[in-house]
């Protein structure tokens, strides 16, 4: 019996499910391994009954919790895809500011109809088996970890930062091209692919597990970052992680 | 010494490149860095860098490399060993020709590595002496800056010309059919390369403050020292860029890459690092090597101390690459070592350059990485988590291990893992492991039925002298899964009753339905030439346990045993060996009575991935059998 599969959004840009959305060749060979039960962004059918909950977006509302708590009772496996779904995204950035502010520059007039609470990662709601970082995730680590759980393994995902792969691609550091990366605290498993193509880290996968954070924030202002730009620059993605600490 | 014009020069790197029975690669400029990288004219050339991103290593070494394909269906396969193309490689500094050289022995030590020697054996090495050092370059001080061997044509830049010393007569061959106008170099050019070589030596910015060959003594005193390390890694990332660069690392990890099918793959050895937080982490979520500190002396130890014990060299050839990729800046060795030197000198530690070590490097055989199939053939639930597997090898043959050895056991698709044998050789033509569900390859395997296949490589590892324990008293003692390594050598010895002297067995878990191997030790009750201690650490109300109940230390107590004739082989968790020793201690039990058993993250099974070792020594192949007192100095062992 092949397993079911259902794709649920939140709060995102829906950039993730487009990935899948767009595997081409080899979303052929995976609908020969699994049988795609509810798909909003592909398909109209719909069914509470699967085995693996894809879940992408964070959860910012108290309404939320809900509909994630019936996914996760529904389903035996929930993977978040997607650094929204991951790490809490950068939607976590109107975290550091006031929600009822935030409320009315969203909504406008109509903001009391609208509820909204910090944003945050779904395994801040419900446990979670596997993660699918990046903004958006990457179509090979999504098929490496759907692998995995295919094979009944847990997917591997490194739990070192991304100078590692930076360095096996023999990039040009960006600080010695005159510019400011946390790709030193980011988790890897991108193969580098911001800084490859001649940019920076921007640490959309979040920190690996025990990251030191304080010898960074040391590295960004030694070479000419102000306070203010590295602190706005660990707020970018790592704003749920650091508050969490 | 040879002559050549540099238009002549770049004509015969063009005749090279036309040649399509070669790869010729060479150093180019890469932003404003340099790299080595594929050559399609001899213009991209920049023979006047400084230092390259990466060493070549990479040529043979490469940062991801399929070690292994597989097919359910077939079983492994070694990868398509389609022809390698020789590699030519144009404009390596001579640092990094030594490193190469190094890099030659630690992957022929033993056991040689096919992948890179046989990419070394075809390749072909220019070299160039430096004409631009990188202000991070120590290699003056490490007696790199120039060398004389490893290549097989060293360039020295003249001006207009370049003057070539033949390395080798594939090198003179190489010059003969593909270069033209090379002339006999004059008295005065060979005075000129003399000259051009002495400047070298003396351009490095960078300089220790003692000599060089203090390095592995001076570590040596300074293993312990209180804070050093700590301060030293304060502001470590553990992003690994400096071992990545290194000309003469050698650690890599070992990865699964099943394709969509999930019917086939390919199984990956890729750049590792010690200093990445993961390194010495095993299943059971250990970490052996837990912080940066420990983690970054590591580095230091290996360099500069464990591989010149057991190589004679100092692994570290002076490239500055580690010092200028540290964003933190905490990684440049001459800055490190100045600062143990002076700190050595402050406490009035006397040093003197070690004596050259004793150094044996043989080649015993190849590396196979390729896992032989096997069948399963019987599962026996244990416990809730453990269960022992029967295995049979299907080309027939008998795994003929020692007891105390381990097998690397490979599932499909999911990878492998190091898993010791269970049954004594005694019992040929099948063998048995007793396998806790632990991490995915456990799990998985637990999952697999009767007729199923695995993959294993093996038996390795320096396992129990059974020679040596002929006529001995034994007292074995072990703590949870630790009785699965000990049965294999408890029941050869119970096979081989009349050469052993007294058999006692204590066997400890923390309560009764975590007993392994149960109804036969059981009846081991009934025999009166072994003698069966078990305890548990609580008993549940709910279950029934009538033997001692209490840590497994509080078994040494209750027997005899004479601790002159008595060997101690101790097997347990990691924890329980500090307390067991301590007790076998208390009753006069010497320490080269004391035999252990240590269990690591032993990834590639044969002494070259680097991760099960302890200090210097490699689980995987100088254990994890160990005489205690063999051990007992080593810090990270116990």
């Amino acid at each position: 019996m092949k397993p079911k599969v259902a794709f649920f959004d939140f709060a995102g840009c829906e950039g993730d499910q487009l990935q899948i959305a767009n595997l081409e060749e080899e979303i052929l060979t995976l609908l020969g391994h699994v049988e795609v039960v509810s798909f909003r962004e592909v398909m109209k059918e719909h069914s509470d009954n699967y085995d693996i909950a894809f879940v992408e977006g964070s959860c910012t509302r108290l309404q939320d919790e809900e509909r994630l708590k019936q996914i996760r009772k529904n389903a035996k496996i929930v993977v978040a895809i997607g650094s929204c779904a991951t790490i809490g995204g950068i939607n976590s950035l109107k975290n550091h500011k006031d929600l009822v502010n935030v409320r009315q520059t969203v909504y406008g007039n109509k903001a009391n109809l609208f509820d909204t609470y910090a944003a945050r990662p779904i395994d801040a709601v419900i446990p979670v088996d596997a993660y699918v970082h990046g903004c958006p995730m990457t179509k090979e680590e999504f098929l490496h970890v759907v692998k995995s759980l295919l094979l009944g393994k847990k997917p591997e995902i490194p739990n070192y930062p991304v100078c590692v792969e930076c360095k096996k691609n023999e990039n040009v550091c960006a600080f010695e091209r005159g510019q400011f990366c946390v790709g030193t605290v980011t988790r890897a498993g991108c193969n580098s692919c911001c800084v490859n193509e001649g940019t920076i880290c921007w640490g959309c996968r979040g920190l690996v597990d025990n990251p030191n954070e304080n010898s960074q924030k040391e590295v960004l202002i030694k070479y000419g970052l102000t306070v203010d730009d590295t602190i706005n620059k660990f707020k970018l993605y790592f704003g749920w992680q650091e508050m969490k600490k | 010494m040879r002559i050549i014009s540099k238009e002549d020069f770049n004509k015969f790197v063009n005749s090279l490149i036309k040649d399509n029975s070669l790869n010729v690669a060479g150093v180019k400029s890469k932003g404003n860095k340099f790299a080595f990288g594929q050559l399609e004219s001899a213009g991209e050339l920049r023979l006047d860098y400084d230092v390259t991103l990466l060493p070549p290593k990479k040529y043979f070494f490469p940062q991801r490399e399929t070690l292994v394909t597989y097919d359910v269906a077939n079983g492994y396969s070694a990868k398509d060993p389609a022809e390698i193309k020789p590699t030519v490689i144009v404009g390596v500094h001579p640092y990094d020709i030594a490193a190469l050289l190094q890099m030659d022995e630690t992957f022929r030590e033993t056991k040689s590595d096919p992948y890179y020697s046989e990419k070394r054996k075809s390749s072909i090495i220019i070299g160039v002496n430096i004409q631009n050092m990188s202000k991070s370059c120590f290699a003056p001080q490490m007696g790199c800056a120039t060398i004389d061997q490893g290549y097989d044509l060293m360039l020295t830049d003249l001006g207009n010309r370049y003057a070539i010393t033949i390395g080798s007569h594939k090198g003179a061959e190489l010059l003969e059919k593909y270069a033209q106008n090379v002339t006999d170099a004059i008295a005065r050019d060979i005075q000129l390369v003399g000259q051009k070589k002495r400047e070298i030596m003396s351009a490095a910015t960078q300089k220790f403050d003692f000599e060089t060959e203090l390095i592995p003594e001076l570590l040596s005193k300074s293993y312990e020292e209180n804070g050093f390390w700590e301060k030293h890694a304060e502001t470590c990332l553990a992003c690994g860029s400096c071992v990545l660069v290194c000309p003469t690392c050698y650690c890599f990890d070992v990865k699964e890459n099943p394709d969509l099918s999930l019917k086939q793959g390919e199984r990956l050895r890729t750049w590792d690092g010690c200093l990445l937080e993961d390194f010495a982490k095993i299943a059971s979520g250990e970490n052996f090597r837990p912080t940066r500190p420990n983690r970054y002396r590591h580095r230091y130890f290996k360099k500069g101390k464990y591989l010149f014990d057991r190589f004679g060299f100092i692994s570290c050839v002076g490239c500055g690459r580690c010092s200028s990729n540290c964003l933190p800046d905490i990684a440049n060795p001459v800055n490190l070592f100045n600062d143990m030197y002076h700190e050595a000198l402050n406490m009035g530690v006397k040093m003197v350059p070690p004596s050259e070590p004793e150094i044996n490097i043989r080649t015993e055989s190849k590396i196979n990485f390729v896992p032989k199939l096997a069948t399963i053939v019987k599962k026996v639930p244990m416990t809730a988590n453990e269960m022992l597997f029967e295995i049979k090898l299907d080309d027939g043959s008998i795994l003929n291990h020692k007891p105390g050895q381990f097998v690397e056991v490979s599932v499909f698709g999911v990878g492998e893992a190091p898993i010791s044998v269970s049954s004594s050789p005694t019992k040929k033509e099948t063998f048995q492991l007793c396998v806790r569900k632990m991490g995915s390859l456990t799990t998985k395997l637990h999952m697999l039925n009767v007729g199923e296949k695995v993959g294993i490589r093996g038996p390795f590892g320096h396992g129990f002298d059974t020679e040596f324990l002929k006529g001995k008293d034994l007292l074995f003692v072990a703590g949870g899964l630790g009785i699965a390594p000990l049965r294999s050598l408890f029941n050869y010895v119970l096979d081989n009753r009349d050469y052993y002297g007294r058999v006692t067995l204590l066997y400890g878990c923390k309560e009764p339905r975590e007993l392994l191997f149960g109804e036969e030790l059981i009846a081991l009750e009934k025999r009166a030439d072994v003698e069966y201690k078990p305890t548990v650490d609580w008993c549940p109300e709910n279950e029934i346990w009538s033997g001692n109940i209490g840590v497994i230390t509080t078994l040494i107590p209750q027997v005899n045993f004479d601790p002159e004739t008595t060997y101690a082989i101790v097997v347990g968790p990691p924890i329980m060996y500090k307390f067991v020793i301590a007790d076998l201690k208390k009753r006069n039990v010497p320490d080269d009575h004391i035999i252990i058993s240590l269990e690591r993250r032993m990834k590639c099974g044969v002494g070259k991935c680097g991760h099960c070792q302890i200090n210097q020594l490699y689980v995987c192949k100088d254990g994890p059998v160990f005489n205690y007192s063999k051990i007992k100095g080593i810090p990270e062992a116990l």
